[in-house]
């Protein structure tokens, strides 16, 4: 686990995320409902996991780099802490979504098993192409710290 | 458990949302979503590396797969997928292959908009009914 100065982590706020696009092809949806046990449907309309997916997946980085820019990585066991989810318009299937966001937050904590953490926290919006904001996602990532 | 406020198109504060089970969560599709989120973390996929963290024998299911579950309970009551506005969640605890998980909910609130009714919810999982794994709100459309 790394030792990070908390100066560094402040650093971060008002970060923008290098951003992208995320194409929500069908056979994502697909698999999406297969793995979650949702009915498959036949129209364009996709699970409304997709607020997050395609949020997280067209940020511009993987979620290692997120790791990687919160001076973590896997094997210091992350963890998801929340995610609130704002969907404005019902995202489908076969549409390229423009994604942008920032680092919002950055708090150190300390308390229950896993002792000092850092919370941080990122708003990213989902993008439709006619440039209305289809949803939003704010997610927090807790990451260990030594004290 | 009472479903019949989607149905009838009206909720009430302290209706109860028709709960969503899951009987077994599967490994095999921890590794699908891991392939799909392109998610690095072994714990969701690797039982080697299970052993080596201390974890056990059972892959960690992961969190917006849980948070999935509830949205498609939400979506199911509310009559699409369309119809789910918000889902706010915090993740409370691990859940892994083979549990069986309740996703339930409650309405807390109700509003009226051009669209229909606004409900807001409180909503959760639990793992066999009893320990929570994940809690928080969200706002649903029940159109007229």
């Amino acid at each position: 686990m790394t030792v990070v100065p908390f100066e560094r982590m402040q650093e971060l706020v008002g970060r923008k995320l290098p951003g992208g696009s995320f194409e929500l092809e069908h056979y994502r949806n697909w698999l999406t409902n297969d793995v979650l046990g949702s009915p498959q449907r036949h129209d364009d309309l996709a699970h409304p996991m997709f607020c997050y997916y395609a949020a997280l997946g067209g940020m511009g980085l993987s979620i290692a780099d997120l790791f990687e820019l919160a001076h973590s990585s896997a094997e210091d066991g992350p963890m998801f802490g929340e995610c609130d989810m704002e969907v404005h318009l019902p995202l489908r299937t076969g549409t390229t979504y423009a994604v942008r966001g920032e680092i919002t937050d950055v708090k150190r904590k300390r308390g229950g098993a896993i002792g000092t953490f850092d919370l941080l926290t990122f708003r990213l919006e989902v993008v439709a192409p006619g440039g209305e904001v289809a949803g939003a996602c704010t997610n927090s990532f807790i990451f260990p710290r030594q004290a | 458990m009472s479903g019949g406020a989607a149905r009838d198109r009206s909720a009430a504060v302290g209706d109860e949302l028709p709960e969503r089970i899951i009987e077994s969560v599967s490994a095999e599709k921890m590794k699908t979503m891991a392939a799909l989120l392109g998610d690095p973390n072994s714990i969701h996929w690797d039982t080697d590396a299970l052993r080596r963290l201390g974890l056990g024998e059972r892959p960690v299911n992961q969190g917006p797969n849980n948070m999935g579950y509830v949205a498609d309970m939400l979506a199911d009551w509310a009559g699409g997928p369309e119809n789910l506005r918000r889902l706010k969640v915090r993740f409370a605890g691990n859940v892994f292959a083979g549990d069986r998980l309740v996703a339930g909910g409650r309405v807390t609130a109700v509003r009226t908009s051009p669209e229909g009714q606004l409900v807001d919810c409180d909503v959760w999982l639990t793992r066999d009914g009893a320990e929570t794994v994940l809690n928080g709100t969200a706002t649903v459309l029940l159109a007229g």
